[in-house]
């Protein structure tokens, strides 16, 4: 009997624990949330009133989720010009790295955690975030504020979600090709131009190819990211890569295969397996051009000065673009600023967003040889001018653009349609599917998914 | 025996508490202070992500009740079809591979033979060496055009470079490379596992089987693997749960830059962390979760009435 | 008769140190490699064909990694992390384990069972719950949560049950009858007979502990009280990977782990056939 008394406490005992921290969980997330936004009607009513007057002399602590906090050149000197101007604000980071930064922040946020600002790394993880309920809707602020949308250069109607916003982008960086001068000395060819289509770009990879063994030299270079090659296809403008229909990618794989199976370019399963990073071979001076985002600018800057890039001798010039699409049109990536929803210091954080998002942080990132969002032309003489930049006017002139496609764009799910693309890519680069399959694979997968 | 008999009912009118459920509190304190741990921290949130394959849920947004459907809805998901499918496979060949490995080293080890020591500290190296590492180094090496591995394979063979196998990067070979892999990196987990094993054997048995005039190979059947039994079984059962578990190994193996695995080598735990964290479909990713468990259970409770009659 | 036998003898040992010298050089040349690249630009590192010893060797590289990111500071967290950890988890383990495997109670099958089986579900199933548990008792941010996470393992009352199976059951009866208490059997005769068994868990869980990647991602966001893995994967950034440096670290963070794994060898081989029991 007793026994069984025994027994039957024990049960009843982890019951009761078990009950007792789910309704605790389930309880507590609904008290922090009422107390959340208790706190936030607070502030938002303390802004009210003091919106007119001077901003609060509180001292405030911000938390700022970023990633590579000691590879980024420009989060310190942002940080210490807005405390300068904001001598109670301390802004303080939390790293969360580079790999799998959006799932870590989703994470981190769905556990409550106190951060305040929040760097959004790419598309389809702001559209969870936003799914999710964890961002600040922007407008009301932006009104207020008189942020003028169109200083973006269009990029913050393409992350608008019903209508409203959730993040500021404060860098946008987009695709140029970079190409080694020495290279096109050595083979006598005339560098690139600013306006090139896609087909003359792969004549002139064809001219610039030679040699063999350690010495070949491949006149092109396409990273293993699905933008690198599949993202051509989208540059005149007719499709987009969550319409659920990928049949007009089949042109752009028939040249890129063709350039692999001919020796132009290196062979993706081979660069994949190898970890071969883009810099390297460029470094090496073992492509003669390369397209790739403009971040790779200040490394390629840096690398020349410190010798660990053997292509001292380089330039930039626009992206290549389809026949009758106007030259400069190219891909982009932003990266945004956004507000915790259940921020404590939500007039602070949106605050510093704003400076982060603004003229004056699009000045400090510039600095550093990073494209801030807003670009004006002070801010491409600013980067132009930077020490080791090329001299020609060609790359200078290479920094402006007149249309930036997202490489994702925006769409409720476009997280698993990214899924979707990234492994069919794979298949098609690895030739474990040929182009028609690959193509067959993201139609019927995407197709399944949007008709859900 | 028989004195115990006698002495028990006299005994027993002192004690506050029947032997019986004073012994149960002893077991029951030797347990605690591991499972009093283990329950807050780990079976709690367990128990909470079982409520959610129930549910849907987005990791934030209030939760919605949708009974089974999550598990129906895994009934024609042909994507989880193939990481399950994977995952066995993949099971299948780690398993028995490793454990043949492990033991042969183990025994070889427990010799009296040269450098023993050093030995055995570089068979266990790769268990311990940083994963990121070990799997640049290893992809680097069967890079399928420049690696050394199909450089000498041309060379020995003859095959064109084109015509070998390309590892990794290689839809028939991928899974073929990833087992490899695996047994190579483990192996010397599971050798210290035997090693430790070996050392219960009491080399008695092993002096009276020589006496009985049995060979090398009767005195490892007769003696070895019986007395190893319960080591076998334990690592029999770690090795079918890590290899169900696996996800780190394929990351680091195939996974480029978008972290991403293709249809031949997703794996189950992957396909639960994508629909969990990049879908945000907790519930569904639950309900997974659950049909993992429920296959290892299964395995568990076969092994395990395996263990008691062959240990018996 | 007896010459020929030495003869096959013979050959086999030469075989056997023939095979065991190519598999050891098997096992090692992926050291060998990582090794070199630690010594190289990152550019270097995967370029082909491959030098084995670098041309100019980088030994900059070995200082770089101490400056680049606070490696020494993550290297004394990781150290006492594992070290706490594991001192636990060999205490809570093996005394929930002499119960499993040698005394006799009610629900003991459904309970090892249970325990088992929960090996299986895969943390990433139950992270987002364990997180948002963890946050209310307060604990993110702290070397607790890693330490409560780690300790109380059902891998080890696993392991060390199988390890108790194998001791014969007529000791503690014996045992028993000399008015031992079941603590000080445990005590007195599982501990010293297990070393083996300890020393497997004590390096086992050193290591995954040491190597634990995701956990301290999760739970330790503040710079000061990261560790060495996350330290490793810091020369990993969004456009570009610092390879040479990755290696150097590498190198580095392997150095304590073989330290405790060397520590602890000779215990495999004191079993119970060393510990004078027989019978």
């Amino acid at each position: 009997m007793k026994m069984n008394m025994k027994k039957y406490a024990g049960l009843t005992f982890a019951a009761v624990l078990t009950m007792g921290a789910l309704a605790g969980c389930g309880g507590n997330n609904n008290g922090n949330n009422a107390a959340d936004s208790a706190a936030t009607a607070a502030p938002t009513a303390a802004s009210n009133a003091s919106a007119s007057s001077e901003p609060s002399q509180e001292p405030v602590t911000l938390k700022w989720a970023l990633w590579d906090w000691e590879a980024t050149a420009y989060y310190k000197p942002l940080i210490e010009a807005y405390q300068k101007a904001h001598p109670n604000v301390t802004v303080e980071f939390v790293d969360l790295g580079s790999t799998d930064y959006m799932t870590m922040l989703s994470t981190q946020l769905s556990g409550g955690a106190d951060l305040d600002v929040l760097t959004i790394k790419d598309i389809p993880g702001y559209s969870n975030l936003v799914k999710q309920n964890h961002l600040e809707p922007l407008k009301g602020y932006m009104g207020d504020n008189s942020i003028d949308p169109a200083l973006y250069g269009g990029t913050v109607e393409q992350i608008e979600v019903d209508g409203e916003v959730y993040a500021l982008p404060f860098r946008s960086d987009f695709w140029v090709v970079y190409y080694n001068k020495d290279l096109f000395d050595k083979a006598g060819v005339e560098y690139p131009s600013n306006d090139m289509t896609i087909a003359q770009y792969d004549e002139l990879a064809r001219k610039l190819t030679s040699g063999s063994g350690a010495e070949k030299v491949y006149g092109a270079h396409y990273h293993t990211w699905r933008s690198a090659v599949q993202l051509f296809g989208i540059l005149d403008g007719k499709n987009t890569v969550v319409d659920g229909n990928y049949d007009f990618l089949k042109p752009t794989y028939e040249q890129i295969l063709k350039e692999q199976e001919d020796g132009i370019v290196m062979d993706y399963a081979t660069l994949k397996t190898s970890s071969t990073h883009y810099s390297g071979v460029f470094y090496n001076n073992s492509v003669a051009m390369m397209n790739m985002g403009s971040w790779f600018i200040a490394t390629q800057i840096e690398k020349v000065k410190s010798g660990e890039s053997q292509a001292a001798n380089w330039g930039i010039v626009k992206y290549p673009h389809p026949e009758g699409v106007e030259a400069g049109t190219t891909l982009g990536t932003i990266t945004s600023l956004a507000v915790n929803q259940k921020s404590e210091h939500k007039e602070a954080a949106l605050e510093f967003m704003k400076f982060v998002t603004g003229e004056e942080g699009a000045g400090v990132i510039a600095s550093t040889g990073t494209i801030p969002a807003i670009k004006n032309d002070a801010v491409i003489s600013s980067i132009a001018s930077i020490e080791g930049f090329p001299a020609d006017e060609n790359s200078k002139a290479a920094l402006t653009t007149v249309k930036t496609y997202l490489e994702m764009p925006m769409h409720e799910k476009s997280a698993d349609i990214e899924l979707i693309l990234n492994e069919a890519h794979d298949n098609i680069m690895t030739k474990n599917a040929t182009i028609d399959e690959g193509i067959k694979d993201m139609n019927t997968r995407v197709g399944q998914l949007l008709g859900n | 025996m028989q004195n115990e008999t006698v002495l028990r009912p006299k005994q027993a009118p002192k004690r506050l508490l029947s032997k019986g459920v004073r012994d149960h509190l002893v077991a029951y304190s030797f347990i605690a202070p591991n499972f009093i741990g283990f329950a807050i921290f780990t079976l709690v949130p367990m128990f909470f992500a079982f409520v959610l394959a129930f549910v849907k849920w987005d990791g934030s947004n209030p939760m919605e009740f949708i009974g089974f459907d999550n598990f129906t809805r895994l009934i024609k998901d042909t994507t989880f079809h193939k990481a399950l499918w994977n995952t066995i496979v993949y099971t299948v060949g780690v398993v028995p591979f490793t454990m043949a490995v492990a033991l042969a080293l183990a025994i070889l080890l427990n010799q009296k033979i040269i450098a023993r020591n050093f030995m055995r500290t570089v068979f266990f190296f790769p268990y311990v060496a940083s994963l990121v590492a070990v799997a640049a180094v290893w992809n680097f090496i069967f890079s399928p055009t420049m690696g050394p591995v199909n450089n000498i394979l041309h060379l020995i063979t003859g095959v064109p470079i084109e015509d070998l196998p390309r590892w990794a990067a290689d839809k028939q070979w991928a899974m073929f490379t990833v087992i490899l892999f695996t047994v190579w990196k483990n192996m010397g987990y599971y050798m210290v596992i035997y090693l430790a094993g070996l050392q219960g054997i009491n080399p008695e048995l092993y002096e009276a089987a020589e006496l009985d005039g049995a060979n090398a190979w009767r005195r490892f059947r007769n003696v070895t693997v019986p007395q190893l039994a319960p080591t076998t079984f334990f690592v029999l059962m770690i090795l079918v749960i890590n290899s169900f578990k696996v996800y780190d190994i394929f990351i680091n193996l195939f996974a480029g830059a978008d972290n991403q695995l293709n249809d031949s080598t997703r794996v189950m735990v992957y396909q639960i962390y994508n629909t969990a964290f990049r879908s945000l479909d907790y519930g569904y990713a639950s309900a997974m979760a659950i049909v993992l468990f429920l296959l290892v259970l299964g395995i568990t409770i076969v092994q395990f009435r395996g263990e008691k009659k062959y240990g018996q | 008769m007896t010459g020929t036998n030495q003869g096959f003898k013979i050959a086999t040992k030469v075989l056997i140190y023939a095979l065991l010298a190519v598999a050891v050089f098997c096992m090692l040349v992926p050291y060998i490699w990582m090794l070199s690249s630690s010594l190289k630009l990152n550019k270097d590192v995967f370029s082909f064909p491959m030098q084995w010893i670098p041309a100019n060797p980088r030994w900059e590289n070995f200082q770089d990694i101490w400056t680049r990111i606070p490696l020494g500071r993550f290297i004394y967290n990781t150290a006492k992390l594992s070290v706490i950890v594991t001192l636990l988890q060999l205490l809570t383990s093996s005394f929930a384990a002499y119960a499993f495997s040698k005394l006799h109670f009610k629900g003991k099958n459904v309970l090892f069972l249970g325990y088992i089986a929960t090996i299986a579900i895969p943390w990433q199933a139950y992270m987002v719950p364990q997180f948002i548990l963890m946050r209310q008792l307060g604990l993110n941010n702290t070397h607790m949560a890693i330490i409560l996470l780690q300790a109380f393992s059902a891998f080890g009352v696993f392991l060390m049950r199988q390890f108790y199976q194998g001791v014969p059951d007529e000791l503690c009866e014996a045992a028993r009858i000399d008015g031992l208490s079941e603590y000080g059997i445990w005590a007195k005769i599982m501990l010293p007979l297990s070393k083996p068994a300890l020393s497997t868990l004590t390096i086992f869980t050193f290591v995954s502990t040491w190597n634990d990647f995701l956990g301290p991602m999760i739970y330790l966001t503040r710079t000061e009280l990261k560790t060495i893995q996350i330290g490793l994967r810091m020369f990993i950034s969004q456009y570009s990977a610092e390879y040479g440096l990755i290696m150097a670290a590498s190198v580095v963070s392997i150095i304590p782990v073989v330290i405790v794994f060397l520590a602890l060898q000779k215990y495999f081989v004191q079993g119970v056939a060393s510990s004078g029991i027989k019978g």
